[in-house]
């Protein structure tokens, strides 16, 4: 068989990259039509053909009469992801390190946590909604919602920490002891700085699964609505392009952050490169 | 500090380590002179790391103790016993730059930037990577890596630094060069200096003392020189290389003079001095194996009546530029090999299938301790620092 | 060495002096805390209570706390409880088997076939970005795409292909797939790229030093070694699709149910405990295909990394 690694590729690597090409496709096409189309003039459609070209929908969303409280929702769901990824961030972290070490019931914290993740979203938000109603407490997006974003958030902040710890190397922080830095400072000088691009992961996980999540909010945000709940009224109420544009403005927000996120990554990466000067050898000698 | 803690002088007491079920260092004692280059050598598993370690402070002692400079310092941090561990991965911190890494130790103690950015570049420029200061670890090669990792180790003075496994990592060439270097680099700042190895070549090149071990306990502890050419036991004598192990059944004893009698009724004679063995017991010695002779035997011949004789068939020949390494097939043996000059070989070069004697002098016959002696007392390091 | 660093005290906040230790076990309790915490309150009390919830009266719009066992009787005995599983289990199938395969084919391409490591970061990438959008979003944008007038239809008949507009695009069994695996393949290809990136390339050369043609060693070393990334791949687009509800309420239109979508209309309706009741079963029966996947392929090894 031909060789994979080199040489001239096999037929079945195009054969494979039609079906990988398809694939992509099929994943940005619907969301290509729902760009176009929320960019329709004041007569547009739910369907093409397209009907004119603004901005129509965009500013509908703003008057809040028509279309419901989008920015106000929308606001909500910023501050909210804003506040989940960074709880996210501080608990995964400190139950990762917690993790590094064997101690009674670790199964137990591991198991509840991954059960939390498979277990459907309309449950825990369920259990939620009438938990609070028995206490007597009314619901809202910054306590009960926040809470069950929580639990599908720290899931998987953990495991991404198990992933970035489980590959960090146990010497640096022996050669930190060594050489004298305490606990805290062998945490934050040496442990830390080396696994931050995971941790920016982490916060990035927690902000997106937090801003796009519906499932566990539905029965848990009280009178209030974050903004996937609020696409969700918008579904049943809502028959114009209005729709459409809400879609496309979050889709932009999300979009912002993870770039926001992937160049601070690459950023660290590239400062800690610092630039060499062209008079200084090159690596070779010994 | 005070200057009386300053010797790094190492003692083990009694020092034991178990891990679980398991005796990873088994009633260590030996005493390690304040700035020799001290070796421990053997295979994985031989407890030689954990010992190290154990010193260091990265692991704690199951039982005994360990004083550096007089005092005890089992339980004391690694920084407060004024030792410094060179790791075998070099654990050079990813995310600071060459300077910072070197700088870290003295961060850690508090000192300002300026300070601490100077004296870092002065350590720098005596391992000779000063221009080096401003890059990234990744940036530099295996042999560069080291060197900073040792100039790390050393900014804070240490009196004691253990080396585990330091030369592991390089290419052969580099090994060689950073041998040297490690060398002159331990004279330069005269502190004691312990390093972890498995290759028999590499320690005795650099070490003052050798302590030699053997499942958790030291075989034998002296200068190379000694061990190499006096081996105290049939394993040290096959760790170390370079020598042949032979035993026999004591058949007669004349003068200081013992003969054996081995297998195919081979005579054996070992110099043994004032001490009388006792009769039909087995004693076992070592003959190096650039002493041996060879020479071509016919079918007829025997080796009736000459001691120290015995007959094989050559089995491996292989070229070592300065000598060629003769392996014979000698029955009732494990491996007998003898190591001849180049000249001397190529005078009359033997063949595989070839049937040899190997002969050797009485003089250079070095008897050994049995095998289950093992070294539990203090060895008298007579010639520790040579 | 310069004198002066000898002399200088040490600052105390170095590790000069002995700090004070606390037991390991307690600082890892203390740094699990929080998490653990929040996870129990949130997570497992709500759990506990719609068990609870399950085992109550309820009237027209209020629960009554007792002890009774109708809500789960009435489940076991409906036929329509039949039906909703029947209809659920028909989705899971179909679509657990197209991620599957599109899943293991992606994963196989970016691992094997693609050569530059930054490509394969790149393509990787490209495959997840739409994943960060929200899922109602993505489910939406498939209407305008399959419906009568739509974008999918337009192309056809502009094709010629078809002369009318073809109905069950939109609002069928067929939409409410399409959704399901626009939404959950990559959860199939991500564990899938895991495993294989796993695999050792020289394997694969060996086997066909040996005379394996490509296909045979697909089957007999790449599919084996990515059993443990098939199985939580399976795990996860399982659970997803037992536990939606809003893609086949709005994909199908309406017209077709499983057991969370009618679960959900009864929460509507404030009629929590027979919707407890439900959840209860389907956790129960959810849980037991996940230990049975679980107890084929070992997959602790690889979560904890």
């Amino acid at each position: 068989m031909a060789s994979l690694r080199h040489g001239p590729r096999p037929w079945t690597f195009y054969a494979l990259a039609i079906f990988f090409a398809l694939f992509v496709l099929f994943l940005y096409g619907p969301m290509i039509v729902i760009y176009v189309l929320s960019f329709q003039g004041p007569n547009g459609g739910m369907t093409f053909p397209i009907n004119g070209v603004s901005l129509h929908w965009f500013k509908a969303l703003i008057e809040q009469e028509r279309t419901g409280d989008i920015a106000g929702a929308f606001r909500r769901s910023l501050v909210l992801a804003c506040i989940v990824g960074a709880l996210t961030v501080l608990f995964s972290v400190m139950a990762g390190l917690g993790f590094r070490r064997r101690f009674r019931g670790s199964n137990l914290v591991f198991y509840m946590a991954i059960a939390s993740l498979i277990m459907p979203g309309l449950f825990v938000s369920l259990g939620i909604g009438i938990g609070f109603q028995l206490l007597g407490i009314p619901l809202a997006w910054y306590t009960s919602a926040l809470g069950a974003q929580l639990t599908w958030t720290l899931p998987y902040g953990l495991l991404i920490m198990f992933a970035v710890l489980g590959r960090f190397n146990r010497a640096y922080e022996e050669a930190a002891t060594d050489l004298g830095a305490s606990n805290w400072q062998r945490l934050t000088q040496v442990t830390l700085p080396i696994v931050l691009p995971g941790i920016i992961g982490v916060a990035l996980f927690g902000f997106t699964l937090s801003y796009d999540e519906f499932p566990r909010t539905l029965l848990a945000a009280g009178s209030t609505n974050t903004l996937p709940l609020e696409i969700w009224a918008m579904t049943t109420n809502v028959t114009s392009p209005a729709l459409y544009a809400v879609g496309t403005v979050t889709t932009v927000v999300s979009f912002i952050v993870i770039t926001a996120a992937l160049t601070a990554i690459a950023l660290i990466e590239r400062r800690r490169l610092r630039r060499v000067s062209a008079a200084e050898p090159t690596i070779g000698e010994g | 500090m005070n200057t009386e803690r300053r010797t790094g002088e190492i003692q083990l007491v009694n020092l034991t380590k178990r891990f679980g079920e398991t005796v990873a260092v088994d009633g260590i004692n030996l005493t390690i002179p304040h700035g020799s280059y001290c070796c421990l050598l053997g295979p994985s598993g031989c407890g030689k790391t954990t010992m190290l370690r154990m010193i260091a402070g990265h692991e704690t002692p199951t039982s005994g103790d360990i004083r550096i400079g007089g005092a005890s310092v089992v339980g004391q941090l690694p920084v407060r016993r004024g030792t410094a561990m060179m790791f075998q991965s070099y654990a050079l911190f990813p995310h600071l730059s060459v300077l910072d890494n070197v700088a870290f130790p003295l961060k850690m103690r508090g000192f300002d930037r300026d300070r601490r950015h100077a004296a870092a570049r002065e350590m720098l420029s005596k391992v000779g990577l000063e221009r080096f200061a401003e890059r990234l670890p990744v940036q530099l090669s295996g042999g560069q890596q080291q060197r900073v990792a040792l100039a790390r180790s050393l900014i804070n003075n240490p009196r004691v630094l253990l080396l585990d496994e330091p030369l592991s990592a390089l290419d052969e060439y580099l090994r060689l060069r950073m041998r040297g270097e490690l060398r002159r680099i331990q004279r330069e700042f005269g502190i004691t200096f312990i390093h972890v190895t498995h290759t028999q070549l590499e320690a005795i090149a650099v070490a003052d003392v050798l302590v030699v071990m053997d499942q958790g306990r030291i075989a034998q502890a002296s200068s190379p020189r000694v061990i190499f050419d006096q081996p105290r036991n049939p394993y040290v004598a096959r760790f170390i290389g370079g020598q042949n192990v032979l035993g026999g059944i004591v058949e007669s004893i004349a003068d200081d003079i013992t003969m054996l009698k081995g297998d195919q009724g081979a005579r054996l004679a070992i110099r043994t001095g004032g001490s009388r063995p006792q009769l039909g017991s087995q004693l076992y010695f070592a003959i190096r194996r650039d002493r041996v002779i060879l020479s071509r035997a016919s079918e007829k011949e025997t080796i009736s009546g000459r001691p120290n004789v015995v007959r094989g068939t050559v089995h491996a020949i292989e070229y070592q530029g300065s000598y060629v390494k003769v392996t014979i097939d000698v029955p009732g043996l494990e491996e007998f090999v003898a190591n001849i000059s180049d000249s001397a070989f190529f005078v009359d070069p033997l063949e595989i299938g070839h049937s040899v004697f190997a002969s050797w002098e009485t003089r250079d016959v070095h008897l050994l301790e049995s095998e289950n002696h093992a070294q539990t007392t203090e060895p008298h390091l007579e010639t520790a620092l040579s | 060495m310069s004198q002066s660093l000898d002399t200088v005290a040490p600052d105390a906040a170095s590790g000069w002096h002995r700090v004070a230790k606390l037991p390991p076990q307690l600082v890892s309790w203390l740094e699990v805390g929080p998490l653990a915490l929040i996870l129990l309150l949130f997570f497992g009390v709500p759990m506990l209570i719609v068990l609870v919830v399950s085992f109550f009266d309820y009237g027209r719009v209020q629960m009554i706390p007792a002890f009774i066992l109708d809500n789960y009787i009435e489940l076991f005995t409906s036929s329509l409880t039949l039906r909703l599983y029947l209809t659920t289990l028909k989705y899971v199938v179909i679509v657990w088997a197209v991620t599957l395969v599109i899943g293991f084919t992606v994963a196989y391409f970016l691992v094997f076939h693609v050569r530059s490591l930054l490509w394969q970061i790149g393509l990787f990438l490209l495959c997840t970005v739409p994943f960060w959008t929200s899922n109602i979003i993505r489910m939406i944008s498939w209407i305008p795409f399959l419906g009568r007038h739509g974008v999918f239809n337009q192309a056809l008949m502009a094709f010629g292909l078809i002369h009318q507009p073809l109905s069950f695009l939109l609002f069928s069994d067929f939409a409410v797939i399409v959704a399901y695996v626009h939404l959950n393949t990559l959860f199939m290809i991500v564990p899938i790229f895991n495993s294989m990136a796993r695999i050792d390339p020289s394997l694969l050369e060996a086997a066909s030093d040996a005379g394996a043609g490509r296909l045979r060693v697909v089957r007999e070393i790449v599919l084996p070694l990515s059993k443990t990334g098939i199985a939580l791949g399976s795990i996860f687009v399982i659970t997803l699709v037992m536990g939606d509800f809003f893609v086949v309420k709005v994909m199908s239109g309406g017209q077709s149910s499983t057991v969370v979508s009618a679960l959900s209309t009864e929460i509507a309706s404030l009629q929590y405990p027979p919707a407890a009741a439900s959840s209860v079963i389907l956790v129960v029966i959810v849980a037991l295909i996940v230990s049975a996947i679980l107890r084929l392929v070992d997959v602790r090894k690889e979560l904890t990394g």
